[in-house]
């Protein structure tokens, strides 16, 4: 499970810079102005602390007590001073101030033009759906570059928060409501997008990987993506559901027979079909299945657990899978049965993907 | 002559007048009051510190050393919430502030003493609560309880509801004991005692009061709604129902703000003291140093939006709210200059209280400082919930209030035990404690600046050398506290006798027997200028300060 | 303690206020009360001001409070600084609600129209009932 996930961050080259001493490298067009506010405070608050902790040491030494009885004749106000060292603090806050309204405003207005993306974030994954194209990427977002982004996001469930650090950009995503956030990227790479907002037991998990590509190729990469189901024929897609859909089930349902938070995928085919799945109601899969009963047949199970997994909860497990409904089409939920049936064939003991996107085998 | 400073009577001070278990749970001596809140709350901070180590060698690999996932998220919930709830807010008022207050204002004992005594019980049943949550399935919400993964039963876990009435129960704890200051500060000052001789701790506490009792009413309501959401759905902050989440924010840090303050006024009361003790100088700017105590507390009411910056608050409230918090860092700063024109052409004892002293300002500086980084509004959107929120609110939490209280239990500990700890593993468990602290959370700021989100069990390899620093420093600290507890706890059984005035203090605590008579003073003591300490002089045999033969006394 | 009132001089006590006073407050705020409870039931429509609840009860419930704080919180007899501070607590809860409100409303736009399924499984409910 951990390789599946180090898989997913890692699968382009690594980042050429690695930022300066504080911050990361810079990725957008606000995050240049973003550090530079950052400086500006950083090299007042060194000045200052400075300042302080030499006078600090220095009165320790130089008014060291030498005996008991000693007598002091410092003063005790000073009028002047005090004004003083209220005043200049005082224009230096109004100056960071200001310096930080302006970004703020920088950064929350997004500019004519962007490019939308819809978000939509909940335990533990990210989905992002280009309405544009018609094409839906779960915990990536291809995005060009030189281009206004615009996400705008709401959550399933409970709060979390979108943070691209490279980006500088962070926002909350609010269920039952809309948030939004703009970035315009610089460079083309890959930049790791985090969940920020306590969210649960796989909150440290909440991944997703900005991909930013020339924006000659957006539109072709973003046309290819959401029709790239369309045309696949029913044996080409286990190697699309457990290369482009895996990554939501990740955080839960692992590929090498661990249990996580779900069941896992190994052998689970294998399981349903024979009807040898225990629910915490107390019946078995085997009464469902068959003609004249709830399912039929076994894929009608699968169907329902992503569609309404609250029905019926394996035995053992709390029962915390959210609802893909509205999130799946239906050959996405095709795609996902058939990635089941053949996980075999596309995966390996120790849980590693084994074909790539179109079917030839990763080395 | 009259003489000001009473005699120590070992046979008849407050901790053997009266004798037996009963005597002192059902107490009603602000003394007794105040150590029973001092040894209850130092075991409440050893709770919250194991899990604080617990959380620290999780961290040593990126993908988490020796919890699950669901235990780190336990270990860091109620690690916080042990130390906001059950340490550094009651820290100084309850425990220092009991024992010293009504001493040092020249009073018998505070103004409602049996109020006083059921504070102390509230506190203990809140304690009770919290450990019951332990019991009934844990709680994994983070100290803040944000809705709604808080609200949500099949989320969260099943302890939630005891540790929301464990806070409700420790508000009132609080709101009492600030009732109790008010009433005493404005009623029970002695003939000569006017607000402009008060010694700054009581101005520092007074302020503190006054937060006390205006906004812990609000937490009590939150969490109220937040127990009657979780339990009944009314829909006010659950979003499934119609309600708003970011409400929630509002109420909760519309509390946890000001208690932030309630946390650090005190503590920089105290180093109004320590600075100007040990340095046997008469404070610099008292005037100013005592508004400022005012002002931070009226101010701190305004600004509980900088904490929610990125929750969905509109513009406009959080421009007005990045606004205000620039202006209260205004008189922390007014203060720590005042500080340091005290030292300024003083008599510098470096011994243990003025160590702590001296680190509160080292520290409080990077942790003030830091909070610039917060306030402004474009890079506290980069910042928030990162590891550099989690360094900047240890550094001022940690690093000042429990630094300034640590240093005032030295400062007092002659008075209150009447005995000496050893100087010299006093200054090296100081040492220890603020090198162990820098190592700690300095490198949590490059953390956050760099990245790492908080609340994580796991995280990427690139930070693994900072977390590796940040537990070795987490190790010193916790080895600077147990020596602390060691050579504390040996010194009321083998620690040399504690003269009237070990350090040469002048304020009214310093005139009455260490440690202190059942009733404070055998006689109404005299009320000077507590900062003048040029009438003091050393008594070689008794190894304390005395009143000058050659100086009058301030009645005569 | 104020003691404006001596009424003993052995016993130093505070203003007692007689109870048949304090029970006949008691009834007019049930009474109120009861005043509430009928603008709520009233159709004020034909007056053409919708609000005209909101605003009735909003205003009986600032005289009830006013009563309660004058009288059985004994504002009426203690010295004005007292009746100061209570206001000044009362101008904190105006501070909190103000704040809270505008953020509210300025970001209403960007609140999700229409029921959530919680509350439309619930109207469904509600409507089967009856």
């Amino acid at each position: 499970m951990i390789d599946s996930i180090i898989n997913i961050l890692t699968t382009v080259t690594p980042p050429v810079d690695n930022g300066t001493f504080w911050l990361p490298r810079a990725a957008s067009t606000v995050a240049e102005e973003v550090d530079f506010t950052f400086d500006l405070i950083n090299w007042i608050c060194y000045f200052f602390f400075a300042a302080i902790v030499l006078s600090m040491v220095w009165f320790c030494i130089k008014y060291r007590r030498k005996s008991p009885n000693m007598v002091c004749e410092g003063p005790t106000h000073n009028t002047a001073l005090e004004v003083t060292w209220t005043v200049i603090p005082l224009l230096l806050v109004a100056v960071i101030f200001t310096v930080g309204m302006k970004g703020y405003l920088n950064l929350r207005e997004s500019p004519e033009g962007c490019y939308e993306v819809q978000v939509t974030g909940q335990k533990w994954s990210w989905t992002f759906s280009h309405p544009e194209f018609g094409a839906t990427q779960v915990a990536e977002l291809t995005v060009p570059v030189g281009k206004p982004v615009r996400l705008l996001m709401t959550s399933n469930d409970v709060l979390h928060s979108l943070w691209i650090p490279d980006f500088r950009v962070k926002m909350d995503v609010v269920p039952g409501r809309y948030t939004s956030l703009w970035f315009e990227a610089t460079k083309v790479g890959d930049y790791q997008l985090k969940c920020t907002e306590y969210c649960g037991k796989d909150h440290s998990k909440m991944f997703a990987m900005v991909h930013v590509i020339p924006a000659d190729e957006f539109d072709a990469v973003m046309t290819k993506l959401a029709s790239e189901y369309e045309d696949m024929s029913v044996g080409q897609l286990p190697a699309y559901a457990i290369n482009r859909l895996y990554n939501r089930c990740v955080s839960c349902h692992s590929l090498d027979g661990t249990t996580g938070t779900g069941p896992s995928f190994r052998g689970l085919w294998d399981r349903v079909s024979s009807g040898q799945v225990g629910f915490s109601s107390g019946e078995t899969l085997s009464s469902l299945l068959g003609d004249a009963t709830l399912y039929g047949e076994p894929e009608n199970y699968v169907r329902e657990s992503l569609l309404f997994p609250q029905k019926h909860i394996v035995k053992g497990y709390l029962g915390s899978m959210p609802s893909f409904q509205g999130q799946l089409k239906e050959k996405q939920i095709l795609a996902i049965i058939e990635m089941f049936k053949h996980l075999d064939e596309i995966t390996d003991e120790e849980g590693n993907i084994t074909v790539n996107l179109d079917g030839t085998p990763t080395e | 002559m009259k003489t000001i400073y009473a005699k120590n009577s070992p046979t008849d001070n407050y901790l053997n007048h009266t004798k037996g278990i009963k005597s002192w749970i059902f107490t009603l001596d602000h003394k007794r009051i105040g150590i029973m809140y001092l040894i209850c709350i130092l075991f409440a901070f050893f709770l919250g510190g194991s899990f604080a180590m617990l959380i620290r060698f999780h961290l040593l690999t990126p993908e988490g050393a020796i919890l699950t996932q669901d235990q780190y998220n336990q270990a860091f919930t109620l690690h916080g919430a042990i130390m906001v709830f059950l340490v550094i807010i009651p820290a100084v008022p309850a425990a220092l502030g009991n024992f010293v207050l009504p001493i040092m204002l020249g009073a018998k004992d505070v103004a409602f003493p049996r109020l006083n005594l059921f504070s102390w019980w509230l506190w203990v049943f809140g304690l009770v609560f919290f450990l019951i949550s332990l019991g009934t399935g844990g709680v994994d919400t983070g100290w803040t309880f944000y809705t709604p993964y808080s609200i949500d039963k099949a989320s969260s876990m099943g302890g939630v509801i005891p540790v929301l009435i464990g806070a409700f129960v420790l508000g009132f704890s609080s709101i009492f004991t600030g009732m109790n200051f008010i009433v005493t500060i404005h009623r029970l000052r002695p003939v000569g005692m006017t607000w402009f001789r008060m010694p700054l701790f009581l101005w520092a506490t007074y302020a503190t009061a006054i937060i006390q009792v205006l906004a812990t009413p609000v937490i009590g309501i939150t969490l109220l709604l937040l127990i009657v959401e979780r339990s009944f759905g009314i829909g006010i902050f659950d979003p499934a129902l119609g309600g708003d989440p970011v409400l929630y924010q509002h109420f909760f840090w519309f509390y946890s703000h000001p208690a932030v303050y309630i946390m650090i006024l005190p503590a920089m009361g105290i180093v109004s003291e320590l600075i100007a003790v040990h340095s046997h100088r008469h404070i610099f700017g008292y005037k100013f140093i005592a508004y400022s105590s005012i002002a931070i507390a009226m101010f701190g009411f305004l600004v509980w939006g900088h904490h929610m910056f990125t929750s969905g608050q509109s513009q406009l409230v959080n421009i007005i709210f990045s606004f205000i918090t620039f202006s209260v860092s205004i008189p922390s700063a007014i203060k720590v200059f005042n500080w340091l024109a005290t030292l300024y052409k003083g008599s510098i004892s470096l011994n243990t209280p003025m160590l702590y002293g001296l680190s509160f300002i080292f520290i409080f500086g990077i942790g003030g400082l830091t909070g610039i980084h917060c306030a402004t509004l474009n890079t506290d959107i980069h910042l928030h919930d990162s590891y550099f929120i989690v360094a900047h609110f240890h550094y001022v939490m940690m690093g000042s209030a429990l630094i300034g209280f640590i240093g005032g239990i030295h400062h007092w500990w002659p008075k209150m035990t009447g005995k000496m700890y050893n100087e010299a593993w006093g200054r090296f468990a100081c040492i220890l404690v603020f090198v162990g602290f820098n190592l700690t959370f300095f490198t949590q700021f490059m953390l956050g600046s760099r990245g790492m989100p908080r609340r994580y069990a796991t995280y990427d390899p690139e930070f693994q050398t900072y977390h590796i620093v940040s537990t070795i420093g987490s190790t010193i600290l916790a080895i600077g506290f147990f020596i602390t507890a060691i050579y504390l706890i040996h010194s009321i059984f083998k620690g040399k006798k504690a003269p009237t005035n070990p350090w040469g203090g002048r304020s009214l605590e310093w005139q009455c027997a260490s440690p202190p008579p059942w009733d404070n003073f055998a006689e109404q003591p005299e009320v000077g200028d507590c900062y003048d300490f040029s009438v003091l002089e050393w008594n070689e045999e008794e190894q304390g300060y005395d009143w000058r033969k050659d100086v009058a006394h301030p009645g005569e | 303690m104020t003691t404006d009132h001596d009424q003993h001089d052995e016993i130093q006590v505070g203003h007692v206020v007689p109870i048949k006073f304090l029970t006949a407050i008691c009834c007019l705020l049930l009474f109120l009360t009861a005043v509430t409870v009928w603008v709520s039931r009233y159709d004020f429509t034909q007056i053409n001001i919708a609000e005209m609840g909101i605003i009735m009860a909003l205003f009986v419930a600032t005289v009830k409070a006013t009563i309660v704080g004058l009288y059985f919180m004994h504002l009426r007899w203690d010295r004005p600084f007292i009746g100061f501070v209570f206001v000044g607590s009362m101008l904190f809860v105006v501070l909190f609600i103000g704040v809270a409100l505008t953020d509210s409303m300025e970001y209403q736009p960007q609140i999700i129209k229409g029921d959530t399924p919680v509350v439309t499984e619930a109207m469904e409910k509600l409507k089967d009932a009856h």
